[in-house]
């Protein structure tokens, strides 16, 4: 239906794809692959129209076409899910599925119509949203997993003959994947053609008919998926080297608690108490959105609760994020380009945001290279010079520099939240070895992972989160996949 | 629903609530407040900034702001009053009124240009192009002067049917915003305010789009130019200053978010009249007019702060 040949897009020097090839066939579903920064997103921006590429060729059905605009791209049948949200927060939900293509008469909009076609269109997740939603709703008050629904809904409404779903799966529940898978299948039956972008290996095996693989801007694998593995996906992926392949760190000594945590609330804990020991990674797991953000950041003092906390044999009770930092806290936040970086301002300035304190006035600036210099290293940070702007980055080296900016300082107690998300496998497997000898070197360690296998590779005890409760607390034998996802969904083992 | 709700459909419930007050207190000082005439008064007063915080409306809904809406009245009252003569018979002043428009709009365009196509800051540029329309204004008229014919400035003043002519044109308003409103244009306009990049994923023509809200409040301006100068009958080449200030004060009043993205023009005309009403008191009560001045900025203050307020009491309460 749709092929790309031997594309190229530059962005002034940097070459993002060299040698972009896919091909997509009505019924089909292709899974896109690829590590961070190898052309993946590039290669399906170009298919939609919102960048042109340099060289190359599209064909649709055989014709040649070149897609001005994001628009040119959805008159021939070819709409995108994005993943970062392309929904206006305070439009309802009807106005934002239906946005730039209302059903309307001279220029007036058909309300009504608009609500009963968002209401059908709402029916097919029916089971997979609360029950509170309907098209009046705003989207401001959905929450993440509803918003990227809807986000979902706003692509068919459009009737696409092929739909590209990017990362569309990030931020859903497992009970949410599957009802959007079934609905994969029916839009096969139907002849629509999906194009598949995911971190998740397993719901590609689930999903796909085909993987496509990128490597540095280069189309290097097109295999059906009944004739691969997972091993030998991510060896198209990253090339040559070995796929990192943790074993699973074996439980420490009970050493006295360094972090005691009792009866934490916030607007969404109903009470949660935990203890952490010097050099123990703590796992936070469980279904997105269950109040695992809400520990980390009222650990770090950035959100009012209310509980007993006790650190480092003192109770404290912070402020502000400003007092957690000063006994040694740090937070790494999920979102990293908004709560995490100064994109424009250079790596360095990045690195010691929060110790510019240890250089003295005037800033001590030789001294100040020099330590950001072996911090880089020490991250094995890819980047052209110390003075490089954050946005040149790739996003797992832009990750190495919010967890490095913390390290510096040496943290006693280090909050991590889904710090891998839309990170590469290499990047991922260098981050895990530097927890480990953070690790090593007393840091304790308390993990939010939406990446069940992560938490399972890493943690030495794991506390599955279910509405703002512990339901489950794994360590030892009990610490399998099976036991984690028993304990996400609510069950009992 | 539950009072959020309430609020979030109608975000003019706050300016109708102040409105009350204040209609009370003038009715208080001013014994003949409801009599026919002094409505009318008044809303020949209020109606030129009420068409110029309504195109001042969209432009923020939009997630802009036009801080030349007021220089652009002076421009196009200057304009009228030198092709109006006391003298001038219907056609020229038909077409006088037309050139009007014309050049509102075309100082809209030239700030849509800036703003949407060299992408500019809307404040700065605005800002920056208010003194290049003030100073055409003091390019065509000098000094204060001019005169319009009786008939035209009677028929300001006229009231068919008993009722003033202004509420005529304050309905027509109302009915231009509904229609807007409904239309795919409106629905682009606070998808645009609210949140920009998905409005351009979504495969919105946003550069045109804003450009158009631009022009369209250029021509809004004109619109106020036009009342304002058959209600005082003579031209003043600053006459229009201070005007873009009580605009977005008016539509800050009536609830919409100087952010963009939300509220609408019904609040806007409930504001203007709050404004209005305020400064009647101001001066029956005696006080300096400077007060007006404070009033202005304190309120743009407290709009600006009142989010961060808010969110500060709920951090508190946990």
């Amino acid at each position: 239906m749709l092929s790309a040949r031997n594309v190229v897009k530059n962005y002034g020097a940097v070459q993002a794809l060299t040698e972009g090839n896919l091909e997509v066939n009505a019924g089909e579903v292709v899974a896109l692959l690829g590590a961070n920064g190898s052309g993946k997103s590039t290669l399906s921006k170009i298919i939609t129209g919102v960048v042109a590429p340099s060289r190359g060729e599209l064909s649709l059905h055989g014709e040649a076409v070149t897609f001005v605009s994001p628009y040119a791209a959805k008159k021939k049948g070819i709409t995108a899910v994005y993943q970062e949200l392309s929904l206006v927060p305070d439009m309802t939900l009807a106005e934002n599925i239906f946005l730039g293509h209302e059903p309307s008469i001279l220029g007036q909009v058909k309300r009504r119509d608009m609500r009963k076609n968002a209401e059908s269109l709402l029916g097919l997740f029916k089971e997979a949203l609360s029950n509170n939603v309907t098209p009046d709703t705003p989207v401001s008050e959905l929450s993440p997993s509803e918003r990227q629904i809807v986000e979902i809904l706003k692509a068919l409404s459009l009737q696409p003959r092929m739909l590209i779903l990017d990362e569309a799966t990030a931020s859903l529940d497992s009970k949410q994947v599957a009802k959007l898978f079934e609905l994969v299948k029916g839009w096969k039956a139907q002849n629509m053609a999906l194009i598949f972008v995911s971190h998740r290996m397993e719901e590609i095996f689930r999903i796909a008919d085909r993987a496509v693989v990128l490597r540095n801007g280069k189309t290097v694998g097109n295999v059906p998926i009944k004739e691969t593995s997972e091993r030998e996906l991510v060896k198209l992926m990253i090339g040559d080297v070995a796929a990192p392949q943790r074993d699973k760190t074996p439980m420490s000594s009970r050493g006295e608690a360094r972090l005691k945590v009792g009866d934490l609330k916030t607007k969404t804990l109903e009470g949660v108490s935990l203890s952490v020991q010097a050099g123990e990674l703590l796992g936070l797991g469980g279904l997105q959105g269950q109040g695992q953000e809400d520990v980390l950041l009222s650990l770090f003092g950035a959100i009012p609760a209310s509980g007993h906390i006790n650190f480092l044999g003192q109770a404290v009770h912070f402020k502000n994020p400003r007092q957690a930092m000063k006994q040694g806290i740090a937070y790494v936040p999920g979102d990293r380009g908004r709560q995490g970086l100064l994109m424009i301002r250079s790596i360095l300035e990045n690195l010691h945001l929060p110790s510019w304190l240890n250089y003295g006035f005037p800033i001590r600036q030789s001294r100040a290279r020099k330590d950001a210099l072996q911090a880089a290293q020490n991250l094995s940070l890819k980047m052209a010079s110390l003075d490089a702007p954050v946005s040149s980055l790739s996003g797992g080296n832009a990750q190495k520099v919010v967890i490095g900016k913390w390290l510096l300082r040496q943290p006693k107690l280090l909050l991590l939240n889904d710090p891998t998300k839309g990170v590469d496998v290499g990047s991922k497997a260098e981050f895990y070895s530097l927890l480990e000898s953070l690790q090593n070197s007393g840091t304790s360690i308390i993990l939010y992972s939406s990446d069940d296998e992560e938490l399972l590779g890493l943690c030495h005890r794991v506390l599955v989160l279910q509405d703002g409760h512990i339901s489950a607390e794994l360590q030892a034998d009990t610490l399998t996949k099976e036991h984690l996802v028993a304990a996400s969904m609510g069950g009992r083992t | 629903m539950n009072f959020k709700q309430v609020l979030r459909a109608n975000p003019y419930l706050f300016a109708l609530l102040l409105l009350v007050v204040f209609v009370i207190m003038s009715a208080a000082l001013q014994d003949n407040f409801f009599r026919l005439g002094v409505i009318g008064g008044n809303l020949r007063v209020f109606l030129p900034l009420m068409i110029l915080a309504v195109g001042q409306t969209l432009v923020i809904i939009g997630g802009g702001i036009d801080l030349s809406l007021g220089t652009m009245v002076s421009l196009v009252n200057a304009i009228l009053v030198t092709r109006i003569g006391a003298d001038s018979s219907p056609p020229e002043i038909f077409l006088a009124i037309l050139v009007g428009c014309g050049a509102g709009m075309l100082a809209g365009a030239v700030n849509g240009f800036c703003v949407a196509w060299l992408r500019l800051q809307p404040i700065v540029t605005t800002y920056a192009t208010s003194f290049v329309f003030a100073g055409l204004a003091l390019l065509i008229l000098p000094r204060p002067g001019g005169a319009l014919p009786r008939e035209l400035t009677s028929l300001y003043r006229s009231t068919p049917l008993n009722i003033p002519f202004p509420v005529f044109i304050i309905v027509a308003l109302l009915f231009v915003w509904w229609l807007l409103r409904s239309s795919r244009f409106g629905q682009y306009l606070y998808a645009l305010g609210g949140n920009p990049e998905a409005a351009y994923t979504t495969g919105l023509a946003v550069t045109r789009l804003r450009f158009s809200v631009y022009v369209l409040s250029g021509l809004f301006a004109a619109l106020a130019a036009v009342a304002l100068t058959l209600g005082i009958g003579s031209g003043n080449p600053r006459i229009g200053e201070a005007m873009t200030l009580d605009s977005v004060v008016a539509t800050v009043i009536g609830g919409t978010r100087l952010s963009g993205g939300q509220g609408g023009v019904v609040g806007t005309v409930l504001g203007v009249t709050i404004l209005g009403l305020i400064r009647n008191i101001i001066s029956f009560a005696n006080v300096p007019t400077w007060y007006q001045t404070l009033v202005n900025a304190v309120v743009i203050v407290l709009a600006l702060a009142a989010p961060g307020v808010v969110s500060l009491f709920r951090r508190r309460r946990v």
